[in-house]
């Protein structure tokens, strides 16, 4: 395995019903640290199923999952510390409707030990401000709207200084007049060299940010390559029927 | 009318100042307030503590149980089924005459008795507001790398409490009027007060009535005091 991969996945299955549904069938793949990878596929893919299997938020039937050389599906992994460098964004931002926006973007450092409160605030205020939301700090969850409550959810991530942001449709949620403004933190975080596995529905964020594409159907990995590959010259015949229904 | 004036006034006199017999209700006041408060809070700690257990439990996939988790979860529901299937007298009588037989600490006794009565009735009431938290909460701090405890304690259960409190301080206005039924074991409580200057002045009817307009009065005090509470949880949403 090369120095700079990230996440290393070998031949993930994860049934349901004693392998009645086969929600992943077998996937392996490498992130590479900088890369963008984009997880498109029909709906009950297995795309939700594969980003969740990479913080083990869902536990592998077998294979295994490595980060940063480590098997995080052993039992011996303490999952808690590399979750820590996984930061996940969900598709209903999953917000903390208690906590205010600082209480959200703090609470997780400061309970971890990584920095005081202090510095904890002066991090989350540097970041909100980065996302055009530093005068929502005291602001709770719910006086704000869908975009900006993801845009808070990424802020969250970001706040643990993660080395990878894994992404399950960000934007499915949201009114359409609020994806743009999602997407342009997305992108930037992208030009920043941040570590990304995104899944997505967007196909123009796919062809212009993403660096690989992986096209899931029925729990595998039916087609990957880059946004060029495989929006241009798609192989299979599962891939060319998928991009005719959403381009 | 004048009759009646003075004939109510004797037997005010009798049933609240001879002898300075108020100080007998002011005394059984404090000690009602006191069996409450502290096994509200008895109820509560357990209360959480065992429905944690029953919302583990119920939140693990099955193949997934480990050995404690079972024998926890097994134990958990033996409780609640027999407080909450037997009389609460019955158990006050059993801790105190069966299993505390040589503790004479009444209060002591009264507070274990009624606190493990309220904590089954909590418990299943915080399992319900777990239960009813949304499960990307729990996924949302379990990714940030927090542990399943800690964001059990600092993200589940306060918006579980939230969700719950108006049952809860039904729960909790419930436990104040039942603990009335410690005059059982003997414990000087409010109506144990009435009940010793009733025997005294042989006149039951203005004691009673008494302790029923106090009883009435702490209820409505406990009421404002959640609904206060439920307000300020409440408004750091809005
Ligand atoms: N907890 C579960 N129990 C049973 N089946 C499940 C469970 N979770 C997922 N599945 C099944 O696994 C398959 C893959 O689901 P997954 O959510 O990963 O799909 P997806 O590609 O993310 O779809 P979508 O685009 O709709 O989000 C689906 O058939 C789904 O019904
Ligand atoms: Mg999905």
């Amino acid at each position: 395995m090369s120095a700079d991969t990230i996440i290393k996945v070998i031949d993930v299955k994860k049934h349901y019903m004693q392998g009645e549904i086969k929600a992943l069938d077998g996937v392996s793949t490498e992130i590479k640290k900088g890369e963008v990878v984009v997880v498109i596929g029909p709906s009950g893919g297995g795309k939700s199923t594969f980003l969740r299997c990479l913080n083990l938020l869902e536990v592998p039937t077998s294979g295994q999952v490595l980060f940063k050389g480590t098997d995080i599906t052993s039992t011996d992994t303490d999952i808690n510390t590399h979750r820590q460098k996984m930061g996940m964004v969900f598709q209903h931002f999953n917000l903390f409707p208690h906590k205010s926006v600082i209480e959200n973007l703090t609470l997780a450092p400061v309970q971890l030990k990584k920095c005081t409160q202090e510095e904890a605030n002066k991090k989350a205020l540097y970041f909100l401000d980065k996302v055009g939301l530093a005068d929502r700090a005291n602001e709770y969850p719910q006086r704000l709207s869908g975009g900006q409550k993801q845009r808070v959810a990424i802020v969250r991530a970001l706040c643990m200084d993660p080395e990878v942001m894994l992404f399950d449709e960000p934007t499915s949620a949201l009114d359409p007049e609020m994806v743009g403004e999602v997407l342009e933190v997305m992108r930037d975080l992208a030009k920043e060299g941040m570590t990304m596995a995104v899944v997505t529905h967007e196909m123009n964020f796919a062809k212009e940010v993403g660096t690989r594409v992986l096209f899931l159907d029925s729990g595998k990995i039916e087609e990957e390559g880059t946004p060029e590959e495989v929006f241009n010259n798609p192989k299979s015949a599962r891939l060319n029927e998928f991009l005719s229904k959403v381009l | 009318m004048q009759e009646f004036i003075s004939a109510f006034g004797a037997k005010f006199y009798s049933a609240f100042i001879d002898g300075n017999r108020w100080q007998l209700y002011l005394g059984g006041i404090w000690v009602t307030i006191k069996l409450t408060a502290f096994a509200m809070l008895i109820g509560c700690v357990l209360g959480v503590l065992v429905a944690s257990v029953r919302a583990t439990y119920d939140l693990t996939e099955q193949n997934r149980r480990g050995f404690l988790l079972r024998l926890l979860n097994g134990a958990a529901k033996f409780y609640i089924t027999v407080i909450r299937g037997t009389p609460l007298v019955v158990q006050l009588l059993i801790i105190y005459f069966v299993i505390f037989s040589n503790t004479r600490n009444q209060m002591a006794v009264a507070v274990i008795a009624f606190g493990v009565n309220s904590g089954a009735y909590v418990a299943e009431m915080v399992r319900g507001g777990i239960m009813s938290v949304d499960k990307g909460q729990m996924e949302a701090g379990r990714s940030l790398g927090l542990s399943y405890g800690t964001t059990m304690r600092l993200i589940i259960i306060p918006q579980a409490v939230k969700t719950i409190l108006p049952a809860l301080g039904n729960e909790f206005i419930a436990l104040l009027k039942e603990t009335s039924i410690v005059t059982v074991i003997g414990l000087r409580d409010l109506t144990k007060a009435a009940m010793l200057v009733g025997a005294k002045t042989y006149d039951y009817f203005l004691p009673y009535i008494a302790i029923a307009l106090i009883y009435l009065l702490m209820v409505i005090i406990l009421t404002w005091l959640l609904g206060k509470l439920e307000r300020r949880l409440r408004s750091s949403e809005r």
